[in-house]
């Protein structure tokens, strides 16, 4: 009997469905290999199942993590709806609902590419969240948090922290939040910190965006 | 009867941990609970000093964790409350010297025999402070009214959540009044509305902390004091006793008269 922990690929079983742990010294290709044996010796024990993949060990690369993603919707209808990055981020899968929205199983959308990455909390101090498209964040971002997204940043109460949207290079992406008072705004190439002083409460919200090679805030 | 386990923590030094863990340690044994004070601080030992039990340490944190000693060996008894005790940390060992799974043990040994047992966490969000918060289900989050106190105090409030410590309370420290009304200091308000977690207590800037810390001798047994109080009642709410937050203004007199005229 091999030891449980020189397997390339933990699947731990959980009450939100299966945690994977890769092996930190295992090789992407092994990792891949041993989880196309694995499923296909129990197809319907994973069918449709949740995985979260935990890489708080090992990192993978966004193109592994995606080529990992197509083996479980290929193999078992299963898809990743979590990734741990640390131990205090974890970051929601472009798509599909966080785990902590309680979607049903059955409902579960595969992966679609290009969905908002939706953060259901308050990023703190030393969170740093970061989405391939649009970000949603329900609740504060405090300062010293960080979101980074390509698309635009949305934020359902303060931005505090340091937020860039258009991180690729979309200059027409926008920040909205309830209240802008950041430490950064960073749009595309371009950094802009807030000027010193106090500046009017928004009655709704605010937005910044690039105008004339510069970042304005609009307050609404 | 299994107790409850408290860590004291706040991401930044010097912002009091130590103090608060003396003062609510003292108050909860005045009103006859058990309760017994760990030093999670290894290498840089602190509260024996401000309990005035620095001479009488033969054993401490690290001698029990290895086996060394009993429990009760290493066990300090207060010198004026019989049902007070501090299990200091080692002063010539690292922080690595203890794993987190150990604590978990210790503490949930000390809750079968004590009603409240509260650990003194180490500045900083390594080793030691892993140690801390491994084995405890409350969390107390000690800050001063300063932007890096807070952003510390923030970080760690995200890590607790991350280690699903989720019973987190607030307690914010050296509060000048006068400042707050001169706009010169955070007011609690700005500090609750970042941080977003209960608030427990404002104590306020006294001098008197120095004089206790040098003579051994906790706040709390010194009725005159300001701050002293304000452990105490700080103390009384974490105990379930309703003691309405008028530490500081927070909510004074005319707060409950409002809240009087409206309910």
């Amino acid at each position: 009997m091999v030891s449980n922990d020189s397997l390339p690929m933990q699947v731990k079983a959980g009450r939100e469905g299966f945690t994977l742990v890769p092996h930190p010294s295992a090789s992407f290709d092994s990792i891949m290999d041993y989880m196309r044996r694995r499923l296909s010796e129990s197809r319907d024990f994973f069918h449709r199942s949740n995985m979260i993949l935990d890489l708080r060990t090992r990192h993978l690369g966004s193109d592994e993590i995606q080529a990992l993603n197509n083996l479980l919707v290929e193999l078992s209808e299963a898809g990743l709806v979590e990734v741990k990055i640390s131990d205090d981020l974890s970051m929601s899968v472009q798509g599909s609902q966080h785990k902590r929205a309680g979607s049903p199983s059955s409902s579960m959308p595969s992966p679609v590419e290009g969905g908002p990455v939706i953060v259901r909390s308050t990023c703190r101090s030393g969170a740093r969240v970061v989405s391939t498209s649009d970000c949603v964040i329900l609740g504060d971002v405090n300062p010293g948090a960080e979101v980074i997204a390509a698309g635009d940043i949305i934020v359902f109460g303060s931005l505090r922290g340091v937020a860039h949207a258009g991180a690729t290079g979309n200059r027409s992406a926008r920040i909205w939040a309830l209240s802008i008072e950041p430490n950064q705004l960073r749009i595309a190439d371009l950094v802009a910190v807030p000027p010193r002083g106090s500046k009017p409460t928004p009655k709704r919200y605010e937005i910044a965006e690039i105008t004339e090679d510069a970042i304005g805030v609009t307050t609404v | 009867m299994a107790g409850k386990t408290i860590v004291v923590t706040s991401g930044k030094g010097g912002v009091g941990k130590t103090t608060t863990v003396a003062n609510i340690g003292t108050t909860l044994a005045k009103k006859k609970y058990s309760v017994v004070l760990i030093d999670a601080d290894i290498g840089l030992r602190n509260l024996d000093v401000v309990m005035g039990l620095e001479n009488r340490i033969v054993y401490n944190l690290v001698d029990i964790i290895e086996g060394k000693c009993r429990m009760q060996q290493a066990m300090i008894r207060d010198r004026k409350l019989a049902n007070l005790y501090i299990i200091p940390a080692a002063q010539t060992r690292e922080k690595n010297a203890v794993q987190p799974e150990q604590m978990k043990t210790l503490c949930a040994e000390l809750m079968e025999e004590f009603d409240f047992v509260l650990i003194d966490c180490p500045a900083g969000i390594e080793q030691g402070f892993k140690n801390a918060v491994a084995g405890a289900q409350t969390a107390l989050v000690v800050t001063t009214p300063e932007v890096s106190a807070i952003r510390d105090a923030d970080r760690v409030i995200g890590l607790l959540e991350a280690a699903m410590l989720h019973d987190i309370h607030l307690i914010i420290n050296r509060l000048n009044q006068k400042m707050v009304k001169k706009g010169d200091m955070m007011s609690t308000q700005d500090i609750v509305g970042l941080l977003a977690v209960p608030l427990l207590g404002v104590v306020p800037e006294s001098e008197d902390v120095v004089v206790s810390t040098n003579r051994g001798i906790p706040l709390v047994h010194d009725r005159g004091s300001r701050a002293g109080v304000a452990f105490q009642r700080i103390a009384a709410r974490l105990n379930g006793e309703n003691v309405p937050l008028d530490d500081n203004g927070a909510e004074g007199f005319f707060g409950r008269m409002k809240r009087f005229i409206w309910s």
